[in-house]
């Protein structure tokens, strides 16, 4: 009769949140009979609000039997579940090495799909045999990517030996070194290369989120920044965060503003005398009024383009808030030895020790982000495009890896225009606006990745993007990871600006 | 100090392996940890997590100040294992996949059907008919260019373990190795740990207040948890059933993160 309820269930239902009106949320039992609770004063009636069913509810006898029932059963199949062995086939399993002195793991038989996008290539120096020592290319695992394997099933990992040489002649295709658990690779692999626990966390959300909102396979790639300053010259500019020198010599909000101030106290005077001259005191003073607010406001600069006031003398600490994880999205064709700009960076922080980001450290992370196009407009069941990217702004400059220069926002403007036009004029308003045929040419075009045509390009200008869509977006974006003891909240995080827009 | 339940220390966090002592420290404590490791059968999703159980510090400590739990210095608990221990683990891995194929045998298999496939006559011609295979390629390979490798027959006892299929395990705790040693490194004390340089929490005032609060509204019985997704220090819930599996569940799953 109540298997239903019997099973245990951890999925929860969907519609907890509906709302449901009165009739329903009485229990099954008090339908039978006449409910005389209803007739309680208001006084004397229970104050904790109550919606939707609930399975148990607590009572001071401690719950029925069928309650405490269900419970137990639910938890033992928790902890069944968590007592699960992680058994690997021989024929999928790939084959690693930890070394603690170079915090690597060097893969030395690799297998599956997961293996094409985690990983890089390191030379390292090898003893061979004849003792001649010799560069090798090896592939080598992060920390974390090490472990996002080991916990998934897809690695064994060994741990280099030192002294003892142990003998392979067991099951295993190779052995290295004493066998790792995953709690020791959970021990021995934090710590290493900045890498902390909250990170190791992230990292398999990420890629969950990714799997999950995209693609069937596993697919998305996450590479930390800082490997590459040490693997190729041309990706040391790539993501380097340098906040100081965009600030030390520019001009400060601060200062602007009292310069400001000493120019109506000058003009004041003079303002006066001349009204004086032509008798008309309130006219003039009206006009004094004018023009003095007409002064304040046209020389108080605005937007996101005046830096932000740094006192040069002071000391500021490292900041927590720099990117340490790159996101690509599932389409992107990938290569390990020279990675794309990525499609999101993400900075993760440890909520306990670290407050909210400051206006200089988010200002810092927005520099290095490019700046976004405005959004496109919905299309009815569009093709899969990469979305707004790093890629898109960094495309049309030579180095891939050039960190956006503050001053350099009208020429960035510019050519995120010219890199957008074929994708915003061919699936953007046109889509909408102009009939089938013309869409049906305009795809094509964008496919070959041409110059769209002049109607595309006419239609473009008739609609403008949608203002709310505009402002949700932002300019530019900063992708924030908190983590608390375990539990992980992504924020994102927009910088706004009204100076230029749709509605102007 | 026997039946006291070992918390790993790793890089100042602590972590429950055995989920043994999970469930103790759920049902006899009510504690709840984090879960935060990845399900083995489970690996691609991330509702249902698996061991480790991660406890924010102010759990940790409480177990540890009510002489219920030691801190364990994990990172260093693990010495090379001399080539005896090593051998005798390598056996046991063995023993495990004999224990596979006989599984498997006397599971999928009809008993004929794996008679006939085992019996001696279908080996013998099994392998000559690889043989044979193995000669025709090596003939083609001639005929188009110089052979640059011959491979060579392995010898069957080899093979038949390496062409068959069956799985490794990796174990999860680490307290089925036998060189794991993790009393030579357990601290029974707050203190301890600290000037061992395991362990710093509570570092200030703040933190001693948190601990102070958390550790109140346990002795008056609640389950509590880290309240991030609430805007909160701490989520905690009255027990008056004995786990809050569903209500925990419940809670969790209408606050996702932000996308």
């Amino acid at each position: 009769m109540d298997d239903n309820l019997q099973e245990p269930n951890a999925v929860p239902k969907v519609n907890l949140g509906d709302e449901v009106d009165e009739e329903e949320q009485s229990s099954g039992d008090e339908d039978e009979g006449p409910d005389w609770t209803k007739l309680m004063p208001n006084a004397a009636k229970p104050v904790i609000p109550k919606r939707g069913d609930k399975e148990f509810e607590p009572s001071k006898q401690g719950g029925s039997g069928l309650q405490q029932h269900i419970l137990n059963r639910s938890r033992n199949a928790m902890f069944d579940a968590l007592r699960a062995t992680r058994t690997i086939s021989n024929k999928a399993i790939s084959y690693g090495t930890w070394h603690p002195t170079l915090s690597r793991v060097s893969v030395s038989i690799a297998r599956g799909t997961a293996m094409n996008t985690i990983g890089h290539s390191a030379p390292r120096e090898i003893l061979m045999a004849d003792g001649v020592l010799k560069t090798q290319k090896k592939l080598e695992l992060l920390p974390e990517e090490a472990i996002y394997l080991i916990e998934r099933g897809s690695l064994m990992c060994w741990k280099e030996s030192v002294s003892t040489k142990y003998p392979n002649d067991g099951i295993f295709e190779d052995v290295s070194g004493s066998p790792m658990t995953v709690q020791q690779a959970y021990s021995e692999m934090i710590g290493k290369e900045d890498l902390t626990m909250d990170r190791v966390r992230d990292y398999p959300l990420q890629t969950s989120l990714l799997f999950l909102s995209h693609c069937g396979t596993i697919s998305a790639f996450i590479i930390r920044p800082a490997v590459f300053f040490t693997l190729t010259a041309t990706c040391i500019t790539l993501f380097i965060l340098d906040i100081k020198p965009f600030f030390a010599d520019i001009f400060s909000d601060y200062r602007l503003v009292e310069a400001a101030k000493n120019q109506q106290m000058a003009t004041k005077g003079e303002e006066l005398q001349y009204i004086n001259s032509l008798g008309s005191f309130a006219l003039s003073l009206t006009l004094a009024l004018l023009d003095f607010i007409f002064r304040s406001l046209r020389f108080i600069p605005s937007g996101h383009k005046v830096p932000i006031y740094t006192p040069p003398e002071k000391n500021f600490p490292p900041s927590p808030y720099e990117p340490f994880f790159n996101l690509y999205k599932p389409p992107t064709p990938f290569k390990k030895s020279a990675p794309p700009p990525p499609d999101y960076q993400i900075v993760v922080v440890d909520a306990r020790t670290t407050p909210m980001p400051s206006l200089r450290e988010l200002a810092a992370i927005y520099d290095n982000a490019p700046e976004l196009p405005p959004p496109k407009p919905r299309v009815k069941n569009p093709p899969q495009v990469q979305g707004v990217s790093y890629k898109q702004t960094s495309a049309p400059t030579p180095a891939p890896g050039n960190p956006t220069p503050v001053s350099d926002h009208s020429q960035l403007q510019t050519s995120v225009q010219n890199t957008t036009t074929p994708l915003g004029a061919d699936l953007g308003p046109s889509g909408l606006s102009s009939s089938t045929p013309a869409r049906l040419f305009s795809w094509p075009s964008w496919l070959s990745s041409s110059n769209p045509g002049p109607t595309s390009n006419n239609s473009r200008a008739e609609r403008k993007p949608n203002p709310f869509a505009v402002l949700r977006q932002g300019k530019k974006t900063a992708i924030i990871a908190v983590v608390d003891a375990g539990t992980i909240n992504i924020f994102r995080f927009a910088q706004g600006a009204f100076e230029t827009g749709p509605w102007f | 100090m026997k039946d006291r339940i070992p918390i790993r220390i790793a890089n100042k966090r602590a972590y429950v392996w055995d989920v043994d002592d999970l469930v103790r420290i759920r049902s006899e404590h009510h504690l709840c940890g984090l879960l935060v490791g990845t399900l083995p059968h489970l690996s691609q999703q991330n509702v249902f997590l698996g061991v480790p159980a991660q406890l924010i510090p102010e759990e940790a400590m409480l177990l540890v100040e009510q002489q219920l739990a030691v801190f364990i210095d994990d990172p260093n608990a693990y010495p090379e294992p001399s080539l005896s221990q090593f051998e005798r683990w390598n056996e046991q891995q063995i023993q495990y996949l004999k224990r596979q194929k006989t599984i498997l045998e006397s599971d999928l298999k009809p008993p004929q059907l794996a008679q006939r496939a085992m019996s001696e006559e279908a080996i013998q011609k099994r392998k000559q008919r690889e043989l044979k295979r193995q000669q025709k390629a090596q003939e083609l390979r001639q005929n188009v260019e110089q052979p640059i490798f011959v491979p060579s027959v392995e010898d069957p006892e080899r093979s038949s373990v390496s062409s068959s299929q069956y799985t490794i395990s990796v174990s999860a705790p680490s307290s089925s190795l036998s060189w794991y040693t993790p009393s030579s490194h357990s601290y029974s004390t707050i203190e301890a740990a600290r000037q061992g340089g395991i362990w710093d929490f509570p570092s200030d005032l703040r933190d001693r207040a948190r601990y102070g609060v958390f550790k109140d509204l346990w002795e008056q019985g609640y389950f509590m948890g880290g309240g991030i997704r609430f805007g909160a220090i701490i989520w905690c819930t009255q027990v008056i059933l004995s786990d809050t599996t569903r209500i925990f569940v419940r809670l969790s799953s209408n606050h996702r993160p932000m996308q």
